[in-house]
């Protein structure tokens, strides 16, 4: 049953796909560390260099979830040094993280998220080696009804797991699958939304959506950061470079039980990285915070979240490359590049392209060595990168998105499109969106019309096919539950209380 | 009814919700060889979205921050500096317009002049040479200019 991986190793120790796991993980770690270029904008400003450079499909997603692994492992530099998360899943990783560097404990901080990472990654792909295959056997049984009712669920429980506001969730992701219903439509051949424009006719180009939305929404806001004076106030020295193996001891369990939170939490479709450390931390909290340090300064306190959140980034690949559903939205972007080399994930994958499933799990394993192995002699180094200066980085941000698209078609009128949903990503950024939900409506939504068009054409137009197998009910239930439990529940336990009482 | 920008928000989409569904009823579809058709989607997406921003309408939360009036001409000068560069990427070729687009970005991010030359010569060289020999890409050049090869 393991074919699949003996053959990706295969594949990923190429010298190319090495030199590509490497080069990924590098420039990953890179793009986390600087605030700002979280994993989403290290792929999107990537992904047309990947496509130009003409390389298969399995060595780009290689060189892209390297990209993927190392931002979440640079995620934390910032967020310790600075008191600024380097990404959206390295949030929780300030609360202790930077009281350790202001105790001039910098340095061992980053050997301990470091170790961290590697084990809640590692634990995390021993996880994906072992369901992965699992799951797409069982999501061979999948018609389109099933792959419908699942697309709901994963809305439902991304509406409901993300952010503070399930409502702007929601219209985030139905605004992502309007997007998507720009062009031809490929069933009777009718142009929707297109407005005359040929350039529109093949839909939104998945790179100048993807730029559009986080590049040049990014640098919008960074104006708006370097405008703000509360930030800067200098790093602190790094301190003893190595964490002791005492300290490493001290946060095993720690470590141990978030990788599995975070792991779960990664597999669980629309939830990633920043859900995966908020759970870890407060569930390693309640369980250790025995003298009220957690905040102050606890090794535990930091090595939870970021074993979480790499573990769940490995974990989100689980339903990414069995299902064709993305577990957050960076493997969502992952997903768009797939399809950009014309292979939609699925639980065919795992036997018709072996090569591309299992290369990549394979070039996980070594890419979680590799970032281990630069990231702990680095750390100084990776570090500097953060005194990289906002004129410096905001143009090169420019450059690499107008040549990025321009080199898609020679072609103007994607330039200004790019501009356009800069400009719409960027408010609503302010407006308190999140940008992972349209992503992943957008890459979700022609996906999603298609099955059930298909599910209504096998019944002629029956809506009762939608629930009428075993899975597909289940998942509409679980959906269901998902969506009301956060109303219901407080009623429940409040209205228990004022029995007792 | 308090202005709060959630409320603005949600008029706004509930406007494009209506466009979006008049759009979709009015596509005249040859023929169908399927029970949906390409309406029904869309109209349910715009029904949804509708329903949704009714809440955000009836509901808003806070207005959070807004950029305040130096901040905004700020910003405006950055979308004018990008969609110049758009403007004239392949009018005035890759090269002139990297340049002075690094130049204007590195001011309005508060470089001082030395060192925001610095960057525009350094940076277009190190783009340039990035992108034709290491990759491949082929850059426009701009109508001003004779062929050069």
């Amino acid at each position: 049953m393991f074919d699949f991986l003996i053959q990706g190793f295969g594949v990923a120790l190429s010298p190319l796909n090495l030199g590509l796991a490497f080069l990924g993980a590098l420039l990953g770690t890179l793009f986390g560390a600087l605030p700002g270029i979280g994993p989403i904008n290290g792929i999107a400003i990537l992904m047309p260099l990947a496509y130009t450079l003409g390389l298969p499909a399995e060595s780009a997603l290689i060189l892209l979830a390297g990209v993927y692994t190392g931002a979440e492992y640079g995620g934390r530099m910032s967020s310790i040094l600075l008191n600024v998360p380097g990404d959206a899943g390295a949030v929780m990783t300030t609360l202790d993280g930077h009281p350790l560097a202001k105790k001039g404990l910098a340095g061992p901080a980053l050997g301990l998220s470091a170790v961290s990472s590697f084990v809640g990654a590692t634990i995390a792909i021993l996880g994906l080696t072992l369901f992965a295959p699992l799951l797409a056997e069982v999501a061979v049984m999948f018609g389109p009804a099933e792959f419908f009712a699942l697309m709901v669920f994963a809305f439902a429980s991304m509406s409901v797991m993300m952010g503070k506001d399930p409502i702007k969730t929601a219209i985030g992701a139905v605004l992502g699958v309007m997007v998507a219903m720009v062009g031809v439509d490929s069933g009777t051949g009718v142009l929707r939304y297109t407005f005359g424009m040929a350039e529109l006719y093949d839909g939104i180009d998945f790179v100048v959506m993807i730029i559009g939305l986080f590049a040049i929404s990014e640098i919008l806001l960074m104006l708006e950061h370097a405008n703000r004076s509360d930030a800067d106030e200098g790093m602190p020295p790094l301190g003893r470079v190595m964490v002791s193996v005492k300290e490493l001891l001290f946060c095993k369990w720690a470590m141990l039980r978030s990788a599995l939170i975070g792991f779960i939490v990664g597999v669980l479709p629309g939830t990633g990285a920043s859900v995966a450390g908020a759970v870890a931390y407060t569930t390693e909290k309640r369980l250790s915070d025995k003298g009220n340090t957690f905040g102050t300064g606890d090794m535990r306190g930091l090595a939870a979240p970021e074993a979480a959140n790499n573990a769940a980034a490995a974990g989100s690949f689980v339903p990414m490359l069995t299902l064709g559903i993305p577990g957050s939205g960076t493997t969502a972007v992952l997903l768009g590049a797939l399809m950009l080399y014309n292979i939609t994930p699925g639980p065919m994958m795992f036997t018709e392209r072996p090569e591309v499933a299992g290369g990549l799990i394979a070039s996980l394993y070594i890419g979680n060595i590799v970032l281990l192995a630069l990231n702990l002699p680095l750390a100084g180094v990776f570090a500097r990168v953060l005194t990289i200066p906002r004129w410096v980085l905001v143009p090169g941000i420019a450059i690499l998105a107008f040549v990025g698209v321009y080199q898609l078609h020679s072609d103007l009128t994607a330039i200004y499109l790019m501009l356009i949903i800069g400009i719409v990503g960027y408010l609503l950024r302010k407006l308190g969106f999140s940008l992972a939900p349209v992503i992943l409506g957008y890459v979700l939504g022609g996906l999603m019309e298609d099955n059930l068009r298909r599910a209504l054409s096998i019944s002629g137009g029956d809506l009762g096919i939608l629930w009428q197998s075993g899975i597909s009910l289940g998942l509409w239930i679980a959906a269901a539950l998902l969506l009301t439990l956060p109303w219901l529940l407080p009623k429940l336990l409040s209205g228990k209380a004022t029995d007792k009482a | 009814m308090k202005l709060a920008a959630d409320r603005v928000l949600g008029i706004v989409l509930i406007g494009l919700a209506a466009f979006a569904a008049i759009f979709a009823l009015k596509l005249q579809i040859p023929f169908s060889y399927e029970p949906v058709g390409p309406k029904a989607f869309p109209l349910g997406l715009a029904i949804l979205l509708a329903a949704l921003s009714l809440v955000l309408v009836l509901r808003p939360g806070p207005s959070g921050s807004w950029p305040n009036k130096t901040l905004s001409l700020k910003l405006l000068a950055v979308l004018v500096v990008l969609l110049i560069y758009a403007l004239l990427f392949t009018r005035l070729g890759f090269l002139i317009t990297t340049c002075f687009t690094v130049l204007a970005l590195a001011r309005l991010f508060d470089a001082p002049w030395l060192k925001a030359l610095l960057a525009a010569v350094l940076m277009t060289a190190g783009s340039y040479l990035l992108f034709t020999q290491g990759l491949d890409i082929v850059l426009p050049w701009g109508y001003w200019m004779p062929e050069l090869g």
